[in-house]
């Protein structure tokens, strides 16, 4: 797969939902995709796990509106993954992740935005785009987004949205 | 030249973000600062005895004391005006006590 433009950070074939109970659990899922797909390396699984025990990417929504469910960003080094993007993962069950900036605490996330960046020079500011997503985009569409059950919607609206932002 | 580090997990998303946060803002508000984003687990004491502030997303242990000001700079990542500026303040206010 070839990054067209440096605009583009979701592929409809690589945005998830998950039933799993567990980070262990959806991170060995995403994991298994990627690897076959050759966008990540096989060392990425293990420093995934360790760099989220370690540096969580949990972030508490309940802070900008109590109606929206929290997040998590996981990512590893540049040198376990071969591209730029970000995998969406809506999950069926909630999962604990740990608090970005804080991580003593602890919550239940619903939705992950993996990041895959191959290029941490470049000047995609991913993360910065996410949050931009989330801080921007109403209440009620983030609320009836959250919800979406196919992959194809929520491929479309992140799309929508994140080109929107970014000619802002 | 006042001299950030900052600092996260991956040294990929976080850290950068708050590179490009930092220097955009306190250029703004008329201070020359230049700001480089490591992963924590690269940081030596020599190292950041060459900066003059240290912001990490969270409260970090090194593994060492730190021997220059520190400021969590975790709330800028949400972009959001409101959490971002008591940040930028107490790094403005680093900059002026240096």
């Amino acid at each position: 797969m070839t990054v067209e433009t440096t605009d583009k950070l979701f592929y409809s074939e690589e945005v998830f939902i998950s039933n799993a109970n567990s980070q262990v659990e959806v991170f060995e899922e995403i994991y298994k995709k990627l690897y076959k797909e050759d966008l990540v390396t096989k060392e990425f699984l293990a420093n995934l796990e360790e760099r989220e025990k370690n540096y969580p990417t949990g972030i508490d929504m309940s802070v900008v509106s109590t109606q929206i469910p929290n997040i998590a960003i996981p990512h590893t080094e540049s040198e376990f993954v071969k591209t730029t993007m970000v995998v969406p993962v809506k999950l069926k069950n909630e999962i604990t992740f740990n608090n970005m900036i804080d991580p003593s605490k602890n919550f239940k996330v619903k939705f992950l935005f993996m990041i895959l960046n191959d290029n941490p020079e470049g000047q995609s500011n991913i993360l910065a785009r996410i949050m931009d997503f989330m801080s921007r985009t109403s209440e009620n569409e983030l609320i009836t987004f959250f919800k979406l059950e196919d992959t194809e919607s929520i491929y479309k609206f992140l799309t929508r949205k994140f080109a929107q932002y970014a000619q802002d | 030249m006042f001299k950030i580090l900052a600092a996260c997990g991956a040294g990929v998303n976080s850290s950068h973000q708050i590179k490009d946060a930092l220097e955009t803002e306190m250029k703004n508000r008329g201070y020359d600062v230049q700001c480089d984003a490591v992963m924590v687990k690269d940081i030596t004491e020599d190292m950041i005895g060459n900066y003059d502030l240290f912001t990490p997303i969270s409260k970090t242990d090194l593994g060492f004391n730190i021997s220059i000001p520190e400021v969590d700079a975790g709330p800028i990542l949400y972009r959001m005006p409101a959490m971002a500026k008591p940040v930028y303040d107490q790094v403005e206010e680093a900059i002026k006590n240096s």
